[in-house]
Order: structure tokens, then C-alpha cells, then sequence
């Protein structure tokens, strides 16, 4: 992997993964930040060996947003982050950078306005018990968009509302993440996450990458469309696989009682560039 | 009325509830060609029988629907291929949905849910399911790929636990109070053996309400997944005023001021589109 200033991204056998590293400013995004974010999701997606990415955070902090303090001293990285802003542009989440491996969100502590893209574009979340959510937008003047968009799409919505309305004078537990399906596993003691991280995320690269890759865009892509409609380019992703070598390969190692020896990932289209 | 000869389901009506009973349970209730075929006709009769007011789906054995028949796509020579034309097209006929069944169909799990088997959770009104059901899709295991049933599912609960069951795979199971936590069924039968009693003591409770107004709520509800919320109201209201002035309007208020149960009318709830 090349160096990275504010994150760490490293492999650990299949499972690559991506750790917000400014502890010290709760992960506060700076203008480094956001340009390593998107040079390290596009890094991991392009390795063969990483099957499925981790993204965590250093410290008592997952993520909390913007470093709003850093960029008003840098009025030329303001200026281009306002301006993807506007467009919709943004590069910073998995889902903004059109990565197709699996993304397991694990929430080590607080996550604050700006750090819910990382819970919203993940496919997969999970949080130490001591995990703690919160939109502060609107206690400071901002709006709450994207992130609130798509956890809408994504959880009952009632109770994002209340967080996007609340602001910073509420937070929303671990705990009560889990029972609304916002996560799909709490892990106590907290220390223990990125085990649980790293052994959830070894089972899930157990499968075709291919069969993955073609699974997250039917689903994600059923998140823009009405049904009928997300049904049908579905079953197209469904039929393109059919004949590729892992639907020989994977009932084959089921019968013989072995590990299956999938193909590897061809590349996928990204996003062209703005 | 009577229902046609099924080899691979039974259907029956028990009262105003049609039973529509997965019966391969030596093949966990794997959906063979010849299943799939018999699940589009089956749909079809309940729908048409005046005397079926709600459905109940559910599975014979310990599973309830474990998806395509694997051992058949793997030793005939013709595999999955067969079902590229419908695939393409998107033209399936094996659920409710996919028949335009607007009758409520309630969805009840009784054993294993596997893969393919999430086309008639998603494809259902109402899921209730046995303490011992258990919930997992093993696609990407074998290579294959999650989508329409996954779709589904994603519409109507939580995405993220979609998300997880599609890419764990065999590797994790969800349970049924997991399932009923997270909203994807409604009620956990325990023991399991009263599954099938208390799928016939709703049915009959759903089975008391208007025939006509029930069919106009399914076709606002289901209308709206297809489309944003502004245009979903908008075409809910057309289903809603369609049913003004229809003598289910009268009638329910009057039985429930007489104390008696409404006698529905049903001449006039098979003839709508």
C-alpha cells in the first residue's frame, strides 16, 4: 500500500482495511484527508488480494465530520470540497468512489454528522457497545443532506429524522442502532471489535468475489429505482454471471468438501472523473 | 370451486383461507421446473375462487423453501439456462406478486428459508414464522448472484441486514426473533407446531374485513414501492375514492352499528382491474 499521512490502510489476509487515523481531532476530516480517502478506496478496490474492505477509526472517535477549524485556513480546499458539494461530487465514502468489494463499516466510538457517510455508503455496520451517533448540523447552522438521504433509504426513518432534528443535544446508542437495523451487531467488550471485524469480514471473502461484486450493484442499484424497475435491472445482473467459472467452481467445492478456488475480480468501470 | 391436481404443492381451502403448501419436503421444498410451473397455476385459482377471501403460503417438513432446485439444475445438462428467457424479462409467475394476486397472501415460515425461498417473503403482505425458522442466502457461497428477492426485502425493512444476509452468505443464519426484531415478520410462533393454527386464526381475523376495500389498499400499498412519494399519494388517493360509493361503505358502518358481522359484497370484487 502507498503512505498515507492521516489514514492507515493495510491488508491482513483477505480482508483490507481503511482506518481513520487523526485520533487527536477525532477523525476530523482536513483537506488531506478527504484526497487520501479517495486514493485509499480506490487502492483497496484495485488489489486482487483484498476480498473485503474494513473501515475503522483510531482513538475514542470513529469519525466526526468535516475539520471544519483546518479548512477555513485552507480557502482553496474549502473551496473544492464546497464545490463537489454542490455537484454531489463527493469522493469520500466507498459508494461515492464506486468501490463493488464489501464494506463493513466498524464503529469504534463516537460517530458525528459528516461520519454517518461512512455508516450510510457502508453495506455492512457494526459498532463496540460504546459506539454513540449524532447529526450535529443544524445546532451549528448546516444542513443535514446526504448521509440522512441515504440512512433513510436505508433504516426506519422516524428515527433519523429525530437524530438530523435533534442535533448535537441527542445521541443514539449502540444498542438502539442495533434494534432499528441501522447495525447488525453490537460488540462488547468494546476492545474487541476489530476482531469481530476482521473474522466477519474473513467469512464474507469466503465467497465469489464476481458473485459479490454483481449482488452489490443489483442492490444498490435497487436503491434508485421502484421496484418493477430495480427488479428487472436485478435479474440482469443475476443472468450476466450466469455461465462465469465460480457457478461450476462453487457447488463443485461444496460437494468435495473444500474451500472453492475462485476466479479473480476482472476490473469494474469506475466513475469517470470530474 | 375445486383445485386443479398439484404434484409438488397442495392447495386447499380451509373456510375463507386458500393454503397454498410446499410439498417437496424430502428436496427441503426446492423449486423444481415442474414446481415452478405449478406455482403460476396454483396463484392463479386461489386468486379466481370467490370462497378464498386471504392466503396463507407455508411449507410440508422442516423447511419452508430453500430456493431453485440445485441437484436438478446440476444433473439434467440444461442448468439455469432454462430460465434465461424468463430471467431476461423479467416475467416470472412463481409469487403473488409476480401473479397479481390482490388478495393478502400471509407468508408463513415454517422451517429453513434459504435463497431463493426470500422471493415469497418478500413477495407477501403478511410474515409470521415458526420460533425454530432460520433465515440465511447462500448465493455468493456457490457463486451466484443476490438480486429480485433481496429487492424486495430491501424495500420493506432495514437494508443493512439485507445487505449482511446477501453477503455472508452460508456462513451466518438470522433467526426468527432477529427477523421479528427488525420488522421483516410480524409474529414468532411458539411452539412451532401452532404455526399452521395460528396462520388460519389470522387469516379468518383478516377475512372479516372488506374483500374490495382489502384489494384497493394491497394495489396503493404495493403501487407505492414503485414510485416517489408525492406520486404515491397521488395514485393511493385514485384507489382510495375508486372505492366510494361501493356498498361495502354502507354495509360495514351498518353492521357495526347492528352488531353483526358485514355481509361483504363480492359480485363486485371480481371484475376490477
Amino acid at each position: 500500500m502507498s503512505r498515507y499521512e492521516t489514514l492507515v490502510v493495510e491488508r491482513r489476509g483477505p480482508v483490507g482495511w481503511l482506518e481513520f487515523n487523526r485520533p487527536a481531532k477525532g477523525n476530523a476530516m482536513n483537506a488531506r484527508m478527504l484526497a487520501e480517502l479517495e486514493r485509499a478506496w480506490v487502492e483497496l478496490d484495485d488489489d486482487p488480494e483484498v476480498r473485503v474492505i474494513v473501515n475503522t477509526g483510531n482513538g475514542s472517535a470513529f469519525q466526526t465530520g468535516l475539520d471544519v477549524v483546518e479548512l477555513s485556513r485552507d480557502p482553496e480546499a474549502l473551496r473544492e470540497q464546497s464545490r463537489r458539494t454542490k455537484r454531489a461530487e463527493l469522493r469520500i465514502s466507498a459508494w461515492h468512489n464506486s468501490v463493488w468489494k464489501p464494506v463493513i463499516a466498524a464503529v469504534n466510538g463516537v460517530c458525528a454528522g459528516g461520519g454517518l457517510h461512512f455508516v450510510a455508503d457502508a453495506d455492512i455496520v457494526i459498532a463496540s457497545s460504546n459506539a454513540t451517533f449524532l447529526d450535529p448540523h443544524v445546532s451549528i447552522g448546516q444542513v443535514t443532506a446526504y448521509e440522512a438521504i441515504a440512512l433513510v433509504r436505508k433504516s426506519p426513518m422516524e428515527a433519523i429524522m429525530r437524530m438530523a432534528l435533534t442535533g448535537r443535544h441527542e445521541r443514539l446508542s449502540a444498542t438502539r442502532a442495533y434494534e432499528l437495523g441501522i447495525l447488525s451487531q453490537v460488540v462488547e467488550p468494546p476492545d474487541h471489535l476489530r476482531a469481530e471485524a476482521q473474522a466477519l469480514a474473513e467469512n464474507i471473502a469466503k465467497n465469489s468475489p464476481s458473485a459479490m461484486r454483481a449482488t452489490k450493484r443489483a442492490l444498490w442499484g435497487a436503491l434508485e429505482l421502484g421496484l418493477t424497475d430495480a427488479c428487472r435491472a436485478g435479474a440482469a445482473e443475476l443472468v450476466a454471471l450466469w455461465g462465469h467459472p465460480d457457478q461450476t467452481e462453487g457447488p463443485l467445492a461444496f460437494v468435495e468438501r473444500r474451500e472453492p478456488d475462485w476466479e479473480p475480480l476482472l476490473p469494474a468501470a469506475r466513475k469517470a472523473d470530474s | 370451486m375445486t383445485f386443479s391436481h398439484f404434484d409438488c404443492l397442495i392447495v386447499e381451502r380451509d373456510g375463507p383461507v386458500g393454503w397454498l403448501i410446499n410439498n417437496r419436503p424430502d428436496r427441503l421444498n426446492a423449486m423444481s421446473a415442474h414446481m415452478r410451473d405449478e406455482f403460476a397455476i396454483a396463484w392463479k385459482e386461489l386468486d379466481a375462487d370467490p370462497d378464498v377471501r386471504v392466503i396463507v403460503h407455508t411449507g410440508a417438513g422442516r423447511a419452508f423453501q430453500t430456493g431453485v432446485d440445485v441437484t436438478e439444475i446440476a444433473s439434467d445438462g440444461v442448468g439455469m439456462e432454462r430460465y434465461r428467457e424468463s430471467m431476461v424479462d423479467f416475467d416470472l409467475h412463481f409469487t403473488a406478486w409476480h401473479q397479481e394476486v390482490w388478495k393478502p397472501v400471509i407468508t408463513a415460515v415454517n422451517g429453513i428459508c434459504a435463497g431463493g425461498g426470500f422471493h415469497w417473503v418478500a413477495d407477501a403482505d403478511i410474515v409470521i414464522a415458526a420460533s425454530d425458522a432460520q433465515f440465511f442466502d447462500p448465493h455468493v457461497s456457490v457463486g451466484q448472484v443476490v438480486s429480485v428477492e433481496a429487492i424486495g426485502l430491501l424495500r420493506k425493512m432495514p437494508v443493512e441486514a439485507v445487505m449482511r444476509m446477501a453477503f455472508v452468505g452460508r456462513y451466518e443464519r438470522l433467526s426468527a426473533q432477529r427477523a421479528y426484531e427488525l420488522g421483516m415478520i410480524s409474529q414468532i410462533v411458539d411452539p412451532p407446531e401452532e404455526l399452521r393454527a395460528e396462520a388460519q386464526a389470522l387469516a379468518e381475523k383478516i377475512a372479516k374485513n372488506s374483500p374490495a376495500a382489502m384489494r384497493a389498499t394491497k394495489r396503493a400499498l404495493w403501487g407505492a414501492l414503485e414510485v416517489g412519494l408525492t406520486d404515491a399519494c397521488r395514485a393511493g388517493a385514485a384507489e382510495l375514492v375508486s372505492m366510494w360509493g361501493h356498498p361495502d361503505q354502507v354495509e360495514g358502518p351498518l353492521a357495526f352499528a347492528e352488531r353483526r358481522e358485514p355481509m361483504w359484497d363480492t359480485k363486485t370484487t371480481g371484475d376490477a382491474t
